[in-house]
């Protein structure tokens, strides 16, 4: 069961660190805003990590008529036009509003790390109270005898370097959208 | 380049130069109040005190293990395809880096922010051997282009301005820039490092952990920049320090729950990392990435296993002891550490840089607690930092004059109060019939002048004793009083109010005259068996047996008798039995008045004034003393009115303010602006140390507020 406690908490944590957060019911959905966001910055190329085919080509779909291209793997090859990134992550943490992301995928971690616009989709089921609820699932990832890159994604990159003052969006993505997916909005 | 001072002639100078830098000055001054003011916000519903005793507890159970926990991480890490490497110091540590880049065939490196990198100084031993090295954090990368040091160890260019930024900027990308805006600065970082990360071929990083029993690194970041450099480059080398080892994620994530409030004031980071053996990387000519982690001891294993020192191994580097420290705020970090800064550098310097580089700096910590009371590890900094200066002095074998006489002085009481009585002529042609002496003569240099010094009383108070000692009959309480130096010798009307007030409340007080300064001084100066000498003389001498209490009105005696004295004859087999009897029943006069005697308004009753209160540093955070004093002004019948950074130092620290008194003056300017911001007309503290700095600073300025011991308000207020 979805916790709608678990869901505010996420998303007023997460917009007290500048994300922007939406609640959604279909992964379709999620393809849409993507598009419309890249859109409405300017932006001409979309990526996705995580989807189905199905939900692939259907953003691939949507993407072709907007006029936007939806980049292919390996990721490598576009590292310098990489504008939305659309991903599924693994789990959220509502005591700080952060996302959960196995980043093992060189792809993810490259569409995670060099786009302008980070939309992120998150199942509600996947809400955890606190890094203590996590810690076994994460472990597990952890002590497996095999390479692993995990990230803790909390709001868009950010410095205050200059003068204490804070600056969104220093050399990771500048804007963090949320969609925290519902299992009943649909 | 970083220049740290090797002795205190050019220390000095230095210090005179930070000092007239007006940005440098606002920005820290600004930071240290803002962030002592936004911590109780960032901490809501959190048990900072229970989670430091705990991050405390687990990092001293892991620290005799380090070996057997880098076997553990090693043998996780290399099961997932990393190469674990051991280096004895620095410079075995910057050949094996650049042994990794010359086998890969490395031109280019990008590096994400590393500490133990800065220790080592890799950037200048790489770009010997010919590679071009970039730094990618935003202010690792403008102190890069400067070519100097960070001066903090979290924000690194905190010492710059945005239009020096801009100005820089405009020189490496040959555009104006608009230096008013931050924002626009900060995309020029993002834009001009993009193909820097994309033509690397090694990426360096530090690590935050090395957790043992999964082999996986964990990264607290926030710019984005360390997940580029360890993802794009076909090769990754992390430098780690063996301090770094944790026995598991829980500790890691206990861990994370206070590094970021308190460096930052975060909840988290914008990404917190793990990163575990070689990963996917199709740069590389295998598709995995080369990975590499670099473990450095450097004096670390060894610092393991001291009694003493092994505790600053717990450090996580968050950075607030700089933040909240006085002196910090007024010299910057280029003179306050060498390449570690704030407290913890004073200490870590020595042991990773060689007392040449920490004898001059170990002598600028004014001993007033804050940083002791922000450590999220329990680090006892102020005391650490005479421990190193003890070290330094014995290891160089070369004590200062003063160090000599003073030693020689305190060891013997007759001869320090025969001395403190000359004083008395000494200064008579100088004071004139005024209180305080307004002009110093030349040979003191005219630093010294920011405060009129108090003149030595005729006669002190243990000459007066015999004459007001006050008989009660089947007293309540008997109590001890133990007056300390300044009140017996400069302020005896200190101890006269409290014998006022005392007055038909049925207590007994006794002034054992073969006291003795309490020995903070010499502690202050490292002279520690002198320090034991004179604490055993004072545990003979104050009979703790025959008293209910043993009363200070200094706040630095009362601190240093009850926690000081323990911690010097911490596992010495030759620890007077009386100790702990002893150090339970100090207290101090605000908390006896408020708390033991239960003082009411009924009985006193003041024409009331604003009143400002300042907190001496020995009280609220040495003796955890903090509502007493405010409470008592009330009782006084005064309005208390708070005032801004009240709990901040006022700049005396006893010799401090002799050693360092273009400090010791800023740091009470600010104190007296805040004050005087107030409106109060009477500013109360129960210190006699502070009593002297402030009220010599508002005569220096001419200014109306007076300056009371509140022992002598309260007993001014009596009906």
């Amino acid at each position: 069961m979805q916790n709608p406690d678990l869901i505010k908490q996420m998303r007023e944590r997460a917009e007290a660190v500048q994300a922007i957060v939406s609640i959604i019911g279909t992964i379709k959905e999620a393809c849409q805003y993507a598009v419309a966001i890249t859109k409405k910055q300017g932006g001409r190329t979309v990526v996705a990590a995580g989807l189905k085919t199905k939900e692939q080509d259907y953003l691939k779909n949507e993407c072709e008529s907007s006029g936007l291209r939806l980049l292919e793997f390996p990721l490598r090859l576009h590292a310098n036009e990489i504008h939305t990134s659309l991903t599924i992550v693994d789990g959220g943490v509502a005591e700080t509003g952060t996302l959960v992301l196995d980043s093992t995928s060189e792809d993810v971690r490259i569409a995670t790390m060099l786009a302008e616009t980070h939309v992120a989709v998150l199942p509600a089921l996947k809400i955890k109270p606190d890094t203590t609820a996590l810690e076994n699932e994460l472990n597990a990832v952890l002590k497996a005898d095999v390479p692993s890159y995990t990230a803790f994604i909390t709001g868009a990159s950010r410095t205050a370097d200059i003068e204490r003052v804070l600056a969104i969006g220093v050399h990771g993505p500048q804007e963090l959208h949320i969609l925290i997916m519902e299992e009943n909005k649909a | 380049m970083i220049k740290t001072a090797q002795d205190m002639k050019s220390y000095k100078k230095q210090l005179k130069e930070a000092l007239a830098d007006k940005f440098l000055r606002s920005a820290l001054d600004n930071f240290n109040t803002a962030y002592r003011e936004n911590r109780s916000t960032v901490y809501e519903g959190i048990d900072f005190e229970g989670l430091k005793n705990e991050i405390a507890a687990g990092k001293d159970a892991a620290l005799p293990h380090f070996i057997e926990m880098f076997e553990e991480f090693k043998a996780k890490a290399e099961a997932a395809g990393a190469k674990v490497h051991t280096a004895k110091d620095a410079r075995e540590a910057n050949k094996i880096i650049a042994a990794i880049a010359k086998e890969n065939r490395v031109k280019k490196i990008i590096k994400a922010k590393s500490m133990t990198a800065e220790e080592t100084f890799l950037n200048d031993h790489l770009e010997k051997e010919g590679f071009t090295v970039t730094e990618t954090d935003l202010g690792e990368w403008i102190i890069q282009l400067r070519g100097e040091g960070p001066s903090h160890m979290v924000m690194p260019a905190i010492h710059l301005s945005r239009y020096q930024v801009g100005d820089l900027f405009a020189e490496v990308t040959r555009e104006k820039q608009e230096s008013e805006n931050i924002d626009k600065l900060v995309k020029v970082a993002r834009k001009q490092l993009r193909p820097a990360y994309l033509e690397a071929d090694m990426g360096i990083s530090g690590a935050n952990f090395a957790i043992a029993e999964s082999g996986a690194l964990g990264l607290v970041t926030n710019e984005g920049n360390m997940r580029l450099v360890t993802t794009l480059p076909r090769v990754h080398v992390a430098l780690v320090g063996y301090d770094k080892l944790i026995p598991d994620l829980k500790s890691m994530l206990r861990i994370i729950k206070v590094l970021p409030r308190n460096a930052t004031g975060q909840a988290i980071t914008s990404y917190v990392t793990w990163i575990k053996g070689a990963v996917e990387c199709a740069s590389s000519p295998g598709s995995r990435k080369e990975m590499h982690i670099v473990f450095l001891d450097n004096g670390r294993l060894a610092l393991a296993k001291d009694p003493v020192f092994s505790e600053s191994l717990r450090c996580i580097r968050c950075g607030a002891c700089a933040n909240v420290c006085p002196i910090y705020s007024k010299v910057g970090g280029h003179k306050y550490g060498h390449v570690y800064i704030g407290a913890i550098g004073l200490i870590l310097t020595l042991f990773y840089h060689g007392s040449e580089n920490g004898r001059a700096i170990v002598r600028n910590c004014i001993n007033c607690q804050a940083c002791k009371e922000v450590c999220p590890v329990d680090i006892d900094l102020p005391h650490l930092i005479k421990k190193t200066h003890r070290v330094i002095l014995h290891q160089e074998g070369k004590k200062p004059v003063k160090n000599f006489l003073l030693s020689t002085v305190m060891k013997n009481r007759k001869l320090f109060h025969f001395i403190l009585r000359k004083a008395y002529l000494a200064q008579k042609p100088l004071a004139g019939k005024e209180p305080m002496i307004r002009h110093l003569p030349h040979f003191f240099g005219k630093e010294h002048g920011f405060r009129s010094v108090p003149v030595i009383s005729k006669i002190p108070f243990r000459d007066q004793w015999q004459q007001i000692r006050p008989q009660v009959v089947g007293p309540k309480y008997t109590i001890a009083l133990f007056v300390g130096c300044a009140i017996d010798f400069i302020y005896p009307e200190q101890a006269r109010a409290l014998l006022k007030l005392l007055k038909g409340r049925g207590v007994q007080v006794e002034f054992p005259m073969d006291q003795r300064c309490c020995g903070l001084p010499l502690l202050a100066a490292a002279e520690e068996e002198t320090a034991k000498d004179v604490a055993l003389q004072n545990l003979k001498a104050m009979h703790s047996e025959s008293y209910d209490y043993i009363l200070t009105l200094c706040a630095s005696c009362g601190s240093h008798l009850k926690h000081n004295y323990l911690k010097m004859f911490k596992s010495d087999p030759d620890a007077p039995e009386n100790l702990k009897q002893f150090t339970d029943k100090i207290i101090d006069f605000s908390s006896f008045m408020a708390n033991v005697l239960d003082i009411s308004a009924k009985e006193i009753n003041a024409a009331p004034q604003k009143v400002a209160y300042h907190s001496p540093c020995h009280l609220c955070r040495g003796l955890q003393v903090t509502e007493e004093p405010r409470k008592l002004i009330e009782i006084a019948g005064h309005e208390y009115v708070p005032s801004k950074d009240e709990d901040v130092c006022c700049g005396f620290g006893g010799s401090y303010s002799v050693d360092f008194p273009e400090i010791s003056a800023e740091i009470l300017k600010k104190k007296l602006d805040n004050v005087q911001d107030t409106n109060a007309r009477l500013l109360v503290t129960d210190c006699p140390g502070c009593v002297i700095q402030l009220r010599g600073g508002m005569d220096q300025r001419g200014n109306k507020i007076q300056v009371k011991h509140i022992a002598e308000v309260l007993a001014e207020a009596l009906k």
